[in-house]
């Protein structure tokens, strides 16, 4: 158990990839994830924190706690537009992880804490690929610290709020169009916002969830700009300079339905509309040869909107049973898809199961995998075009522990 | 624990992990047979760059990457070039005491007259010996041949076909013992799929000395020229690609040095000038002529020779006047000059460092005839038309490809070489791809471009 927790930790300073919904990763609780990463309008006990805060004053026990971790494996292909070139991405393997820690103030009031991680990406394409200009490796990711209070206002109703103080960091490498030149931007961040949410369940048939997560504007400040130019050019541009620049963590705002077929099988379905829109450029400003590096690069995501549905069987009372699906549309422009972050219009298939061996605990597994569908893209401030096609497998660990 | 099996089965799906897979490019040759290749042309066909031929230059030739593109689409044969033995190759220049030789140029460090130094094409090796790049340049290559890249620097359209050629000595180097010149080394690769791309130099020598010498060659005499060339190539219904000529007069070289580069930060000295050229103007007001110069604090237009101005013989010296800023300046103007000797302020230019907007016109009226007939000749033969002209035109405004930027800029620019003249490395990659993708439309053929990323730009220090 001690190594399990260690292991997890390890996890909270490695980066992760995703590839689909821009850099979104909803992977924020193994029970939903299996599920078809809907958990709007469950009572999932701890980890509601992130997916409704209404729901987690339901909760049965008097504390409650989730830990958990998924591994990413993502690859991504390109073929570029009127040539034989083909490229292939050398993924690291992304970890986003999550804890929640919640416990009852009274019979109607839950107090919580969660750490976890909705927003990242991880992408490496060799250093000398055909994109090189634009990108040559990034990571992205965010920290969420969540502090969550949930109220009963009876049998049927629960209403709760999230502070959210969020942290990111990025680390990006691009080539210039000079002999051995490159660019490496690094810096960290970070930010508050919050959540609130709604559980509904007017009778053991049905249970209803709405979730609201407020955008976060991650500005970045004084980041490390590093330039690797030949001599003569090092006077315009300088080793050392800071750059700012700001990403958008977009809101989310969430709907879901369970329907109890019988004891044993739950199906369910949920929206969400993820307001992609609000990231419309991405403009770095620099300390130092302002006039030469500064840029306004158009991203003009549009929001998207995805589809979920799923179902769990419980097998008997040591065993439920989980598989989901969903679509996810990319919320990318047409004419400005960077490589950097290759978000395609993706099917989700979801496999989990639950496993409880004492009452207290239970060991959740999920599986997830993503199928990017294959679109000609292209970055046209660029000039640079071709079609990109994704796979990502995820398979996900977690324990939750309550008494 | 039948549920370890579940573990296990999900593993192996993770382990498995599909790798995502796209149809690969399927090339096709269309109506075209690449079987054997064989480009003609001048000096941008033989990759000549930073004012000399050298083997890195000549391997990033268009028709070298042509070459390598045209293998997908069964091309045989090797591609010969005639290279040269050297990565810093031979330049040759014509001065008063003879023929000067040089290696190619790079980007270094120069000290001007004024002490001050700066980041300018220098040549890469200075103290190469005059013995050692002559040698390089006149030893036979022709051993090797034939050779499928028969580009001469220097070659205007009608001397391809007269003895003339010989005293090429980059022709010489490679001429085929039993040919007598260009043309007549056609027969001898007798190719399935050719290039053309000439005309350039039928102004270019002409513009590079400021319209002093030389001449542009005639409508008549390049019309029958390439009349006679492609009725070669063509002979047994050849198909290939026909490339017109882009206006010179926006390269690097005409448009460095800007027309005003006389600039005067001192009052008492643009009284000075203003004064010494008070009898000049006073003289052509007395003789009805608009001419006049004035000097003033800031940028001046340089002071210039011009012989047409009609004035006696008696009266050269006053054959002077300042340059407008449709006219322009030459990159061989020597620089220090300028600086360090009055040039363009006390001293006229002289008339070879500059292009009056008569020479330019010309120039442009040539230009435009010869691409007339090169369009024509590409309607009426089995050919490709390659509107080069057109393609340069648009690099004016800038162009980017694989979020590399591009313009007719010097060195910044990215697409011209250190000579101004003629283009680098990724400069010719992007030629290669415009002949690509008019190849492909002409013949219904998908022969892959090139990613001009792999392609170095200007090297900096």
């Amino acid at each position: 158990m001690r190594k399990f927790i260690y292991i997890m930790l390890l996890f909270a300073i490695a980066t992760w990839s995703v590839h689909a919904g821009g850099y979104q990763v909803r992977l924020q609780g193994q029970k939903q994830t299996g599920i078809g990463l809907i958990g709007t309008p469950f009572n999932y006990g701890a980890s509601s924190m992130f997916y409704n805060p209404g729901a987690l004053s339901m909760m049965k026990n008097k504390y409650d706690f989730s830990l958990g971790a998924s591994f990413i494996m993502a690859k991504v292909v390109f073929q570029k537009d009127a040539t034989d070139y083909q490229a292939k991405t050398d993924n690291p393997i992304g970890t986003p992880f999550y804890f929640y820690g919640a416990g009852k103030i009274t019979d109607k009031l839950v107090v919580g804490l969660g750490v976890y991680t909705p927003f990242g990406s991880s992408t490496t394409w060799d250093d000398d690929w055909a994109g090189q200009m634009l990108i040559q490796n990034i990571s992205l990711s965010a920290i969420y610290y969540q502090l969550t209070a949930s109220y009963q206002i009876n049998e049927k109703i629960g209403i709760g709020a999230g502070f959210v103080y969020a942290t990111g960091k990025v680390d990006l490498n691009k080539a210039l169009p000079y002999n051995n030149s490159k660019a490496n931007l690094e810096g960290n961040t970070g930010n508050i916002g919050f959540n609130v949410g709604v559980y509904f369940e007017p009778n053991n048939k049905f249970s209803f969830g709405i979730d609201y997560r407020s955008k976060i504007i991650m500005k970045m400040k004084d980041g490390d700009a590093t330039f690797t130019v030949p001599s003569a050019l090092s006077s315009n541009l300088p080793k050392d300079n800071k750059f700012d620049a700001e990403l958008p963590m977009p809101a989310n705002l969430d709907f879901g339905v369970a329907f109890n077929v019988n004891e044993k099988l739950t199906l369910a379905a949920e929206v969400n509309w993820v307001m992609w829109s609000t990231y419309d450029s991405l403009i770095f400003t620099f300390k130092e040869s302002g006039d030469l590096l500064n840029s306004a690069n158009p991203r003009e995501y549009k929001d998207s909107w995805i589809i979920r549905i799923g179902g769990q069987y419980q097998l008997n009372d040591k065993l439920t049973l989980r598989a989901g699906g969903y679509y996810d549309p990319t919320p990318t422009n047409e004419k400005y898809f960077n490589p950097e972050t290759v978000s395609l219009n993706t099917t989700g298939l979801t496999l989990g199961l639950s496993y409880q061996p004492i009452e207290n605990l239970t060991i959740d597994l999920s599986y997830l995998h993503l199928f990017g569908q294959e679109a000609e893209k292209a970055y046209e401030p660029d000039n640079f075009s071709g079609k990109y096609k994704t796979q990502t497998s995820i398979p996900g660990i977690g324990i939750s522990y309550s008494f | 624990m039948k549920y370890r099996y579940l573990i296990y089965i999900l593993s192996l799906a993770i382990l498995t992990a599909c790798e995502p897979k796209i149809d690969e490019f399927s090339p096709s040759k269309g109506s075209a047979d690449f079987t054997t290749y064989l480009a003609f042309g001048n000096s941008l066909t033989a990759g000549y760059a930073d004012n000399a031929l050298y083997s890195g230059g000549q391997e990033n030739s268009y028709p070298n990457i042509l070459a390598n593109q045209f293998k997908t689409v069964g091309m045989q044969d090797d591609f010969k070039q005639p290279l040269m033995p050297t990565n810093n190759g031979v330049g040759v220049e014509l001065i008063s005491t003879g023929l000067f030789f040089h290696t190619k140029l790079i980007l270094g460090y120069a000290t001007d007259c004024l002490g001050q130094q700066s980041l300018a094409p220098v040549f890469a090796d200075p103290d190469a010996s005059q013995s050692d790049l002559q040698t390089q340049l006149f030893t036979s290559v022709a051993n090797q041949g034939p050779f499928n890249n028969i580009g001469v620097p220097g070659l205007k359209s009608y001397k391809a076909l007269s003895v003339i050629c010989q005293s090429n000595l980059y022709y010489a180097r490679f001429k085929s013992p039993d040919a007598n010149f260009v043309l007549e080394e056609i027969p001898k690769i007798n190719p399935t799929f050719f290039t053309l791309w000439l005309g350039a130099n039928d102004v270019l020598h002409y513009a590079m000395t400021g319209g002093t010498n030389d001449s542009i060659t005639s409508m008549p005499l390049f019309s029958s020229s390439m009349d006679a060339i492609i009725t070669s190539l063509t002979q047994y219904d050849t198909k290939g690609a026909i490339a017109t000529v882009p206006h010179i007069t926006s390269i690097p070289f005409f448009n460095i040095v800007p027309y005003n580069a006389i600039v005067l930060t001192d009052q008492a000295l643009v009284d000075t000038l203003n004064l010494g050229y008070a009898v000049y103007n006073a003289f052509m007001e007395a003789m009805g002529m608009e001419y006049r110069i004035n000097f003033q604090l800031g940028a001046n237009p340089m002071v210039i020779a011009d012989p047409t101005i009609p004035l006696p013989d008696s009266l050269a010296m006053l054959k002077m006047r300042q340059i407008k800023n449709t006219e322009l300046v030459l990159l061989s103007i020597p620089q220090d000059s300028l600086k360090c000797a009055y040039w363009g302020s006390q001293i006229p230019v002289p008339d070879q460092y500059i292009l009056s907007e008569s020479e330019i016109a010309a120039i442009s009226g040539a230009i435009d005839n010869y691409n007339i007939k090169i369009k024509d000749l590409a309607s009426l033969h089995p050919v490709a038309l390659v509107d080069m002209n057109t393609y340069f035109n648009e690099f004016k405004s800038g162009m980017v490809f694989d979020g590399i930027n591009f313009n007719v800029k010097f060195i910044e620019g990215g697409l011209f070489s250190l000579d101004g003249i003629h283009l680098n490395h990724r400069g010719y990659a992007l030629v290669a791809n415009y002949f690509i993708k008019d190849i492909n439309r002409t013949f219904n053929a998908n022969i892959p471009l090139v990613n001009i990323t792999d392609y170095p730009g200007t090297q900096f220090p």
